[in-house]
């Protein structure tokens, strides 16, 4: 049986409701789509019980009415599982995964800054990527923010 | 009285050592270039460096001292000048000579250093403080070795002054050799009060900017830069007396020949070695020089000693 | 102010230790660092956002304009995404030129980076000739590539251009040049005493806190994570190349040296084999305007460490969302952690000691001057003129002179 099988087998195994949520794409890459409730748990499960400790990084989706968020998890056994969840956009507030990737944080400051997540438990600390003077209700990579065109002069001819 | 000015102003105090200064400048970036295969300065480098810097804004920091500030680099520039004085170059006699007048020169070379010191200071900049305390710092290291170094060569000599150094190691050919080894720890010794790699500390440009040189600008710059070319000289002519006493009873012209060949010896030694090696930190300058150089010199002193007492008694 | 024994340091957003915008504050006692606080995002582009609004084939070059050391793998690590979502056959010769100008790439990363890392620690020397030396796998990437750096070799589905037997020649007669150097490298770095005592023991992570802050590529790697995507995630013509992950035990800064100069060795060992086994056939197909809907995530080994690209297609010629996940970000967290009670000599090595690429690590946000929370938008004439106000203020008048210029038909 394949890596991939396994992870399957055992993810199924532990949380039933998972059934039908679990696909293997190609050899090496899954993905599994849980809701935000259940996600602790098996994010959980798959970092501590499925040794996959490496996390890649988190993707941050504009899908209209929710926010996405892909983790990408690798390990030893060289899987790469995309685990995604979503949160409405009108109250975008996820969890913090801190706690199991320390290394994480910048992470989720991104999704903090460019989607406008609100990040439970992360520690306080410097913006990241956008600056100090950003307004705070300006999230750029949602799909509704469009930047602002410099319309008043137009472009300088001379420049 | 003419003579003695002409000696201080002209020849060859201030002007010749000023250009000697730019010349030696030259040379080692020269040397330090070509080793490390880059094509280098052209030869009127240090000189148009200068010339720029002092056409150049002088900004003083708002919230320096503006007096220390300012006063700092002429001071430096000037006790340096002034150990030249004391050292004979190409003949058994110096401008000014006393019994004790070694250790002036030694210490007429640490002013300077005081000088990086409060002038890092009184910038009141952060990377001029941890600069200018670095440099007082690598100060406690370096001198001990140097001035153990030059003295051993002294103590040979049985004398405090230098001219009579050169006197009795023109009367005792071939003794200098004798001080090899207080020749290597006195020029390592010398890296650090010139701040060249391994021990640019004080100015590591990766960590602190320029150290206490950071807020200098326009003219007072040209003359902390002057002030270090113009140390290396002096060093160097200090080392080539003490340690390569030989030629000083010869014609002027040949004698001069031989001394500008010593510097020069000197100074691709310097420029030799710190193409070869990489900045130390501060930590591991204190220990290399009080664990390695201070008892190196102590075995230089120990022999120099011993052979004093079964040969010149 | 007054005493040095506790005061916070800035080390940029402009310093000579950084080569690219990045700010750290570091609180320091004497020489010792107490914590420093990083800041990112002094470089950010908005890459993302505008890739959303370009086409599959505008956003090549755009990614490629992600970093300038490495762009052929984050161009690459992009296409791979794409190919894979259009579900495209790529010819094999196509993956093995990709593999050879990656491998080419690595070489002249890793050879700036020793330099970079010399100066660092004040060895210039080491500089100037890695830097000399460098000029050889330039020209190599020049003559194939036609140029220096942002290559521009990978379209979807292939590359632009092939390999000829002369040039196969060339990069073999280069390889040779740059083996005997960097056995040289090796030489100088095994046996120079002032290099060990500055980098070794110097910004220790150990295995534990690589997997806990998630630290990739050759910091992973030094401190014995066998964590490389080439042999973990094969792509490209990895799979069917033998080569070595190399990983060092010391877990400090001088590990860090030994894996990337010999990994230099590995990288002239892949290109010799990829050259020999260079198969035959087209170097590209031909990939649809409008890739299907659909999302990949591609990995790609960066000289600086794992590099992670997710696109979602929608469909339509522009893509729907594309993350970059650029190595120095996976490994910044480490950089604190490994300055902790170190001394402030050793911050600049640390920092350069994960080759940081900081222009990788920040991307997206376009253009808008923001002046207050409203976001007012400064034009390029009233910039002009505001300046021209501020200089007046300082005592400064231009206009004078500007009238005399342009009466003289000097200026626009």
């Amino acid at each position: 049986m394949s890596q991939e099988e396994k992870i399957k087998e055992e993810l199924l195994k532990k949380f039933n409701y998972l059934e039908g949520s679990v696909n293997i794409i190609r050899p090496r890459r899954m993905s599994i789509e849980v809701s935000l409730d259940n996600f602790m748990p098996v994010f959980a499960y798959l970092a501590k019980e499925l040794e996959l400790t490496h996390l890649c990084t988190i993707t941050g989706l504009d899908e209209q009415e929710r926010l996405g968020f892909i983790y990408h998890l690798t390990g030893e056994s060289r899987v790469m599982v995309n685990l995604k969840t979503s949160v409405a956009k009108a109250n975008p507030l996820i969890k913090t995964v801190t706690s199991y990737f320390p290394g994480a944080e910048i992470y989720e400051r991104e999704l903090e800054d460019l989607f406008g997540a609100k990040v439970e438990g992360l520690p306080q600390g410097n913006r990241y990527p956008l600056t100090d003077d950003w307004p705070v209700d300006q999230f750029p990579l949602r799909k509704d923010w469009k930047p602002a065109l410099d319309t008043e002069q137009g472009v300088d001819k001379n420049a | 009285m003419l003579g003695e000015l002409f000696y201080i102003f002209i020849f060859p105090g201030f002007v010749f050592l000023i250009n000697f200064a730019w010349i030696a400048e030259f040379i080692d970036r020269k040397i330090y270039a070509r080793l490390q295969n880059r094509v280098g300065p052209p030869w009127f480098q240090p000189v148009a460096d200068f010339i720029k810097l002092l056409s150049k804004e002088d900004i003083v920091p708002a919230a320096s001292n503006p007096k220390m500030f300012k006063i700092a680099p002429l001071f430096a520039l000037a006790s340096a000048i002034t150990a030249f004085f004391y050292i004979p170059l190409w003949k058994a006699d110096a401008l000014f000579s006393f019994n004790g007048d070694v250790i002036v020169v030694l210490y007429l070379l640490t002013l300077p250093t005081l000088a990086f010191f409060i002038g890092g200071w009184y910038s009141t900049s952060l990377y001029s403080r941890i600069g200018s305390v670095r440099s007082l710092m690598q100060l406690f290291a370096y001198e001990v070795p140097l001035f153990m170094g030059i003295l051993s060569s002294a103590l040979l000599a049985d004398t405090w002054s230098l001219r009579e150094i050169a006197v009795f190691y023109t009367s005792h050919p071939y003794v200098w050799m004798f001080n090899l080894l207080g020749f290597a720890i006195a020029l390592v010794s010398l890296l650090g009060k010139l701040e060249k790699v391994p021990f640019d500390i004080p100015e590591a440009e990766t960590e602190v900017v320029a150290g206490g040189f950071t807020e200098y600008s326009g003219r007072m710059l040209a003359f902390l830069r002057m002030t270090l070319d113009v140390e290396m000289i002096v060093g160097s002519a200090l080392l080539a007396l003490v340690f390569f006493p030989f030629g000083l009873n010869l014609h002027p012209v040949i004698g001069f020949l031989i001394f500008i060949i010593k510097i020069l010896f000197i100074i691709s030694l310097i420029s030799l070695l710190r193409t070869v090696v990489a900045r130390l930190r501060m930590d591991q300058m204190i220990n290399f020089c009080w664990k390695y150089l201070v008892p190196l010199a102590l075995l230089q002193l120990l022999f120099n000693l011993t052979m004093k007492g079964m040969f010149f008694r | 102010m007054h005493n040095s024994k506790d005061f916070k340091i800035p080390i940029g957003p402009q310093h000579p230790a950084l080569k690219e915008p990045e700010g750290f504050s570091v609180a320091l006692k004497g020489e010792k660092i107490l914590g420093v606080d990083i800041r990112l995002g002094y470089n950010h582009r908005g890459i993302e956002k505008a890739a959303e609004e370009r086409t599959y084939i505008q956003d090549i070059y755009l990614i490629e304009r992600v970093c300038g050391i490495c762009s052929h793998s984050h161009s690459t690590c992009f296409i791979q995404a794409v190919e894979e979502i259009a579900g495209l056959a790529v010819p094999r010769r196509a993956l093995y030129i990709r593999t050879i100008i990656g491998e080419l790439e690595r070489i002249h990363s890793h050879l700036l980076w020793l330099g970079v890392a010399g100066h660092e620690i004040g060895f210039d020397t080491l500089l100037m000739y890695s830097w000399r030396d460098r000029e050889v796998v330039m020209d190599i990437l020049a003559s194939i590539t036609g140029n220096r750096v942002n290559y521009g070799m990978n379209t979807i589905g292939g590359v632009r251009r092939d390999i000829s037997p002369e040039q196969s020649q060339e990069i073999l007669i280069a390889l040779d040049i740059l083996e005997e150097r960097t056995k040289y490298y090796i030489e100088v770095a095994t046996q120079e005493s002032t290099i060990i005592k500055r980098l070794s023991g110097v910004g220790i992570l150990s295995r534990e806190d690589v997997l806990r802050l998630d630290a990739v590529g050759p910091t992973a790697r030094a401190s014995g994570v066998k964590r490389d995507v080439r042999a973990d995630d094969p792509y490209a013509a990895y799979g069917e190349l033998e080569f070595k992950v190399i990983t060092d035990e010391r877990c400090d800064v001088y590990g860090r040296t030994v894996v990337r100069v010999k990994e230099l060795m590995e990288s002239y060992k892949i290109i010799r084999q990829a050259l020999k086994n260079l198969p035959d056939g087209p170097i590209a197909i031909k990939a649809p305007r409008k890739i299907p809907a659909g999302e990949a995530l591609s990995r790609y080994e960066a000289p600086r460490g794992e590099d992670v690209h997710y696109v979602r297609a929608n469909g339509t010629e522009k893509p729907d969302r594309v993350k970059v996940r650029a190595p120095t970000l996976a490994n910044i967290q480490a950089v604190k952690h490994m300055l902790r009670d170190r001394y402030l000599a050793d911050m600049p090595i640390v920092i350069a000691a994960i080759d940081p690429c900081f222009s990788c690590t920040d991307r997206l946000i376009a253009l808008k001057e923001q002046e207050s929370a409203t976001g007012k938008i400064i034009s390029w004439p009233a910039l002009h003129a505001y300046s021209l106000e501020w200089y007046k203020k300082q005592g400064i008048d231009f206009t004078a002179l500007n009238k005399k210029l342009s009466a003289k038909g000097l200026t626009g």
